[in-house]
């Protein structure tokens, strides 16, 4: 491969990783080297190893992070900048000039330069604060995710390391990030380990393909892979382009008749939810009807969520909410975005039997179905496991599976996709759709729009705390001949 | 000068925070000493008055937070009030013996809790995190890792309390608050403090990983985005203090508006 410089690659030889408390090597002998200007994508599945790689390869294991490691030879860049997953855990100050300033503090720039660099970066990634004093609280995650790319430039980097930057972004934040990158990294090296990878394919020309096991299968220019690997891909749950159309070609999907959704099973009137004493969702007179699969769109902040935790009663409310069904607690489920947080037992095996429990269900039926529910839902082998220790598919499939192992008829879901690679998304999508078969109604907040098109039959659009449209979708058809 | 730009305009905010903090631990040293009934009493005067005009809190949230101090104030005034040891009685219904004695010392401790109070909440409500910790680094010179760790931790703490509002509506929906009883509510805390803590290890580790990233640890010497300063608010800040505290003295030494001037001593 032709190289920008002809200085020596950086990269390590003959990596030897191994992690506390186990026994196996995690890498055995893997070798990856990189020259300056190279942008490198690095993909594989979930627990492969591609941010670990990417944490030696930037020094954070061993210095930060204390790993033992063995190499050969490592040559590891004195300037780098890191860009991580979450967007919560990355500042250390409460203010966006605080912050940045906190990296020049660190490099003894002196204080009355400053100011100016300060505003330079938030230009450099195009974030328009009123002041630059502005509390980073305020900021949506897409924008904090920018404030950390500033932050990082003012470590004056060669090399950018991005270790899943947009997996808790919304597409609008995705998509703005990558414009960011794409602007500030023009003569910088670029490392990035992603799963959604739309907005960065046409911006690598290196890809770095990972098994299960931590090994490096392919490496190479993109096209090359792309061609030869296609398989492995969608093997690993990535995000590629046209995955959708391969995975649910148009026309597998059920076409549904308008006339089966009409007998209602939720109706609110005059209906308000607040946050604090604010009105954050209104609505006058609004119905779901029995077997809908309601997708709920709209903008961060626009008040999706408080929309579907008001029909919960988990804030306060005001106004009418008639439940059409025999028992609101047993027929009504909710499922949070983190699944950590409804955890309630310490294993996977009485997570899934805590709603019979509760339900005073008997015990062998009980056992007959956790038994189906964790075979069901691909759970089976980690049953004895702590909920917090599975990985982020299995925490999501577990909190899924246990709010619905007792049959309710109407289940809520905020953004329950999110986060999840291509292959954890298809099955929760085909469970969902397996339960709307069965007469299931499904309300659900989320950002794709993918799901809203191939699976939902209705699709309604938030903006500023108010319906501003209430659309069927293209499954819903006027069937000839059924009216007559 | 780079100065902190407050959203706090009182202009006890501008104060030097280590004066302001070292002072007002000093004001406590200061009272533990005093047994003077009457000192006491117009200092607490003195320093609720100082605190109406100087306090950063909005009214509402100022008047509970007094409200709960002075409740404070009776509470630790009561024990002594009630069961204190006195030879003068002036009330006594079985274990309750309330004499003179009891009673002066009792309304001195509560003053004294008052005082404090008063105090708190001067600095806390006209004290911002950052500008304190820049101070603590700055004129204390403490090591710039414990200060930063105290910064970062505080940006924890509204993510905490987001996140308690959620783990509380996620136990609602799962039906965990409805199981009644002692083990019931033992599980709930122990369910609480799980999550809660295991996220906040988490974030704390890759909060500190973030920061190494940027090249925290690396460095001995830094530079400071704020420089924190001596400025004219710090000798109106002491004045004020020194002449309430030197105020109280003299007026009670000319005025005594009780007889009890030492509360240690046993008869009058």
């Amino acid at each position: 491969m032709m190289s920008l410089t002809n200085s020596e690659p950086f990269g390590v030889t003959d990596l030897r990783l191994v992690f506390p408390k186990e026994k196996d090597l995690f890498f055995k002998d893997l070798t990856f080297q990189y020259h300056q200007g190279e942008k490198i994508l690095f993909l594989g599945p979930s627990g492969c190893g591609k941010s670990t790689l990417l944490q030696v390869l930037s020094g954070l294991i061993p210095n930060s992070i204390e790993i033992p490691i063995k190499t050969r030879e490592s040559r590891i860049p004195k300037r780098c900048g890191i860009i991580f997953q979450d967007p919560e855990t990355q500042f250390c100050m409460p203010y966006a000039d605080e912050e940045i300033a906190f990296v020049l503090e660190n490099q003894q720039v002196a204080q009355d330069d400053m100011e100016d660099m300060i505003d330079q970066y938030l230009t450099a990634v195009g974030l328009k604060l009123h002041h630059r004093h502005q509390l980073i609280s305020t900021l949506s995650g897409g924008m904090k995710q920018r404030l950390a790319v500033a932050s990082v430039l003012a470590l004056k980097p060669d090399i950018l390391f991005l270790d899943e930057p947009t997996a808790l972004l919304d597409p609008k934040g995705t998509e703005d990030l990558w414009k960011t990158v794409q602007t500030v990294s023009k003569d910088k090296t670029l490392i990035i380990v992603e799963h959604k990878i739309d907005h960065v394919i046409d911006y690598v020309d290196r890809i770095v393909l990972f098994n299960f096991n931590g090994q490096i299968i392919a490496d190479g220019p993109k096209e090359m892979i792309f061609n030869q690997y296609r398989s492995e891909l969608r093997q690993y749950g990535i995000w590629y382009p046209g995955i959708w159309e391969e995975t649910f070609p148009d026309g597998e999907i059920l076409k549904l008749p308008q006339e089966f959704l009409t007998e209602p099973c939720l109706i609110l009137k005059d209906f308000k939810a607040y946050r604090g004493k604010q009105v954050k969702f209104e609505v006058s007179q609004f119905q779901i009807n029995k077997g809908e699969w309601v997708a709920i769109v709209g903008e961060n902040g626009a008040g999706k969520s408080t929309f579907i935790e008001g029909i919960m009663d988990l804030i306060k409310t005001k106004g009418d909410r008639v439940w059409k069904v025999k028992n609101e607690k047993n027929d009504v489920s909710f499922v949070f975005q983190n699944p950590e947080y409804q955890f309630v037992t310490d294993s996977v095996e009485e997570e899934m039997a805590f709603g019979l429990v509760i339900r005073g269900v008997k015990e062998e039926e009980i056992q007959l179905k956790v038994n189906e529910a964790l075979r069901l839902f691909n759970l089976d082998h980690v049953r004895h496991l702590h909920p917090f220790q599975l990985s982020i598919g299995q925490k999501r499939r577990l909190s899924v599976a246990s709010s619905i192992i007792h049959k309710p008829s109407i289940i809520l879901l905020d953004e329950p996709t999110f986060g999840q690679d291509a292959r954890n998304t298809f099955s929760l999508l085909r469970q969902f759709e397996r339960m709307r078969e069965e007469g299931t109604t499904l309300i659900m907040v989320t950002h794709e729009e993918e799901i809203v098109h191939r699976f939902a039959t209705r699709e309604i659009m938030i903006h500023n705390g108010q319906i501003k449209s209430d659309e069927r979708t293209k499954r819903v058809v006027q069937l000839e001949g059924v009216n007559t | 000068m780079n100065s902190y730009l407050n959203p706090n305009q009182k202009w006890l905010a501008r104060v030097n925070p280590t004066l302001k903090f070292l002072t007002i631990a000093a004001i406590f040293m200061i009272y533990l000493f005093v047994h003077n009934f009457n000192v006491m009493l117009v200092s607490s005067f003195a320093f609720f008055i100082f605190y109406l005009f100087c306090n950063g809190f909005s009214r509402k949230l100022s008047f509970w937070l007094v409200t709960m101090t002075f409740i404070l104030s009776v509470f630790s005034a009561s024990a002594m009030v009630f069961f204190g040891k006195g030879t003068h009685m002036l009330f006594e219904w079985h274990f309750m013996t309330i004499s003179i004695e009891s009673m002066t010392r009792g309304l001195h401790l509560g003053l004294r809790t008052f005082v404090y109070g008063m105090l708190g909440l001067i600095f806390a409500s006209t004290t911002e995190p950052v500008p304190f910790f820049y101070s603590c680094m700055q004129q204390l010179r403490i090591p710039p890792k414990y200060a930063y760790s105290f910064l970062a931790a505080f940006r924890l703490i509204p993510i905490m309390i987001e996140e308690y509002r959620i783990i509380r509506a996620a136990m609602k929906v799962r039906g965990m608050s409805e199981e009644k009883g002692l083990l019931a509510f033992y599980r709930r805390v122990k369910r609480y403090a799980i999550i809660l803590l295991a996220q906040a290890i988490r974030r704390a580790q890759r909060i500190a990983v973030a920061m190494e990233a940027k090249q925290f640890s690396m460095v001995k010497k830094r530079t400071y985005y704020y420089k924190i300063g001596f400025s004219r608010y710090d000798l109106i800040f002491t004045t004020l203090i020194l002449f309430i505290i030197i105020g109280a003295w003299i007026f009670s030494s000319y005025v005594p508006l009780t007889p009890y001037n030492n509360v240690l001593e046993r008869s009058y």
